[in-house]
């Protein structure tokens, strides 16, 4: 158990991408209200981000772009850059969903003049 | 030539789709032809795909010019061609029933409307082609994000419906990712068959089994396994009549191919004792999918969600079929894939035909209706044998080989399962039947003289599908045998 510990607060960025992601889970589950449900499903899905750039990220070196062609490679000298390519992706995708769920929220919004889920549920009835 | 056409096959309708805002704000009336225009074009490709791929071997596209493992590749193999040619044969004739019943909230939008129907079908052509970890996600979310614009589409009681829809899609594709983040991070691959090279040795290591997991539970939201079903009938119950064939048919399917692709293609079965749990949890999953979700198809009273059941239901026999770790269950269950989508398709555009033409959405409003209309009795009849799985459609061969499969891998709790879900699909099936050829008194409605010739051919051209899938169901079950020859099973 203390090993657990020890490895866990040794990777800082990995407790917080797990309590991100439980937190947003917890609250797009529990809570009524569509606008804090979306608030939960955006923490979800940054906490995912979070991990990619986790993975990606490497201590001491930089971009990958060739100083000089004339010394050999060093390759902790430079990040892998596709993670990076696909967390910007991963981003855009999630501003995507985060319009269209935000779109139809003000519909609904306007269409029953309510956010609260079991209000509107009793009144489609 | 050929080899281009897993490139044209995506951009014809996504080209189509960009371009169909300036278009429409020409002549709106054109939004419509142009986009059947873009569905024949892709059909004629995906036709000529198909020929090219039986005749020499399966394409692989390399986009920009970057080969495989550092670009993105495309794969056209017999799998990925025959599902193009079901997205062009569902997306055609969702496209001419809609163009009768289009929902009066849809006039005047005819531009949104068909640009998402476009973005739909290129995003599961997409997903279909992609041999990549990431483009598939991102295929994925295309299509999923065009979905909840059309479910919601509408307004009212739908919104509401969409809005859950999006929620479990978004949680869905995230899990999708973060699986593949764990992929990457233990592999550093995201290529399928790279990762097929790679991942094999590793299944015993916790990253890769927890991407595994996560990549199951993400796609099994977007497939609807029956614990996470619980999207789907609202979303394709309050859809418009006129794309509910469409999503039906199509969107299910493709995640469980993606799942397929990534299950056999780059967690291929050789890997032993991990590989085996991993297919008794498929197949358990499976068992209670289809039994379950017949039995709530059963309890339903709406046309619609009595066929959304049944789709969630036939989800679990391509599972069972895919989990019994056989070439013949596999084979059975990907040929089945395309029969079901044909035939949620079928009963989709019958449900909508039906709530059109006579005003019946619920199985009471189907037994006052006295429908006497040939076509519509005909086609379900036919979608029936379908579903039932009786010998000229193809819903017999598919199942034939899944139950060749179970046996085979002694599995016998998954042939019981086959067997009860085809007795309880007939159950609910024969609430309908009965209520259809209920006689007494005049006939409602009108004859098939006034039947439009659109309505007419979309009625008839999913049970004449199921049919000829029926007839060729040899050659097609020997090219899918023939393509998962190489995994080792």
């Amino acid at each position: 158990m203390n090993e657990l510990i020890e490895t866990a607060l040794q990777r800082p960025n990995i407790v917080a991408f797990v309590v991100l992601l439980l937190v947003g889970l917890y609250i797009t589950l529990t809570r009524h209200n569509l606008i804090k449900k979306l608030i939960g499903l955006y923490l979800v899905q940054t906490s995912v981000i979070l991990f990619l750039v986790t993975v990606g990220a490497k201590s001491g070196a930089t971009v990958p772009v060739l100083l000089d062609t004339a010394s050999a490679v060093e390759q902790d000298a430079y990040v892998n850059p596709l993670p990076h390519v696909l967390t910007l992706t991963a981003i855009v995708v999630q501003v995507a969903t985060l319009g269209v769920s935000l779109g139809l929220v003000s519909a609904i919004y306007r269409k029953y003049g309510s956010l609260d889920e079991d209000h509107i549920l009793e009144r489609t009835r | 030539m050929t080899d281009q056409i897993p490139a044209l096959a995506f951009l014809a309708p996504f080209g189509t789709a960009i371009c169909l805002p300036l278009v429409g704000h020409w002549r709106n009336g054109l939004c419509r032809p142009v986009a059947m225009a873009a569905v024949a074009v892709m059909a004629a490709l995906s036709v000529a795909g198909l020929w090219g791929v039986y005749a020499s071997g399966e394409i692989r596209y390399s986009l920009g010019g970057w080969e495989a493992p550092i670009g993105i590749e495309w794969v056209a193999d017999k799998i990925a061609a025959i599902m193009i040619a079901t997205i062009c044969f569902v997306a055609g004739v969702s496209l001419v029933y809609g163009g009768v019943i289009e929902d009066r909230a849809m006039r005047g939008r005819a531009i949104p409307y068909y640009t998402m129907i476009l973005l739909l079908i290129a995003g599961l052509a997409g997903a279909v082609y992609a041999a990549d970890l990431f483009n598939i996600f991102v295929f994925l979310e295309v299509v999923a994000l065009a979905g909840y614009a059309l479910v919601g589409a509408r307004g009212g009681r739908a919104l509401m419906s969409a809005f859950r829809y999006l929620v479990m899609g978004a949680l869905a594709t995230t899990f999708y990712l973060l699986g593949l983040v764990y992929f990457y991070a233990a592999t550093g691959a995201l290529n399928i068959a790279d990762l097929g090279g790679r991942v094999p040795g590793l299944l015993g290591s916790k990253a890769v089994l927890g991407g595994l997991i996560f990549i199951f539970i993400g796609l099994a939201i977007k497939m609807a396994l029956v614990p996470l079903h619980a999207w789907l009938p609202d979303a394709y119950a309050d859809a418009p009549d006129a794309v509910s064939p469409l999503l039906a048919g199509l969107v299910t399917k493709i995640a469980l191919l993606v799942w397929l692709r990534i299950q056999y293609w780059a967690v291929a079965a050789e890997s032993g004792d991990p590989a085996a749990h991993v297919f008794a949890v498929v197949s358990g999953l499976g068992i209670a999918a289809s039994v379950g979700g017949a039995f709530l198809a059963m309890s339903q009273r709406e046309l619609k969600r009595i066929f959304a059941y049944a789709g969630v239901s036939h989800v679990g026999l391509v599972l069972i079929g895919a989990g019994q770790a056989n070439q013949t269950g596999l084979a059975g269950g990907l040929f089945y894939l395309a029969n079901d989508a044909v035939m949620q398709c079928g009963l989709f555009v019958l449900a909508g035909v039906v709530a059109f033409r006579y005003q019946a959405r619920s199985l009471d409003d189907v037994g006052r209706a006295r429908i006497r209309n040939p076509w519509v009795l005909g086609a379900f009849v036919v979608v029936s044998l379908g579903m039932v799985g009786l010998p000229p459609t193809g819903g017999f061969f598919g199942k034939w080989y899944i139950l060749l499969g179970a046996l085979e891998a002694g599995n016998y709790l998954a042939v019981a399962a086959i067997v009860l879900t085809t007795l309880l699909t007939l159950a609910y099936l024969l609430r309908i039947l009965e209520r259809l050829f209920r006689n007494g008194g005049a006939a409602r409605g009108s004859g098939s003289r006034s039947m439009p010739f659109a309505l007419r051919l979309s009625l008839a051209a999913p049970p004449v599908a199921v049919i000829g899938l029926g007839i060729c169901g040899d050659p097609i079950i020997k090219a899918l045998l023939d393509s998962t020859s190489g995994l080792g099973l």
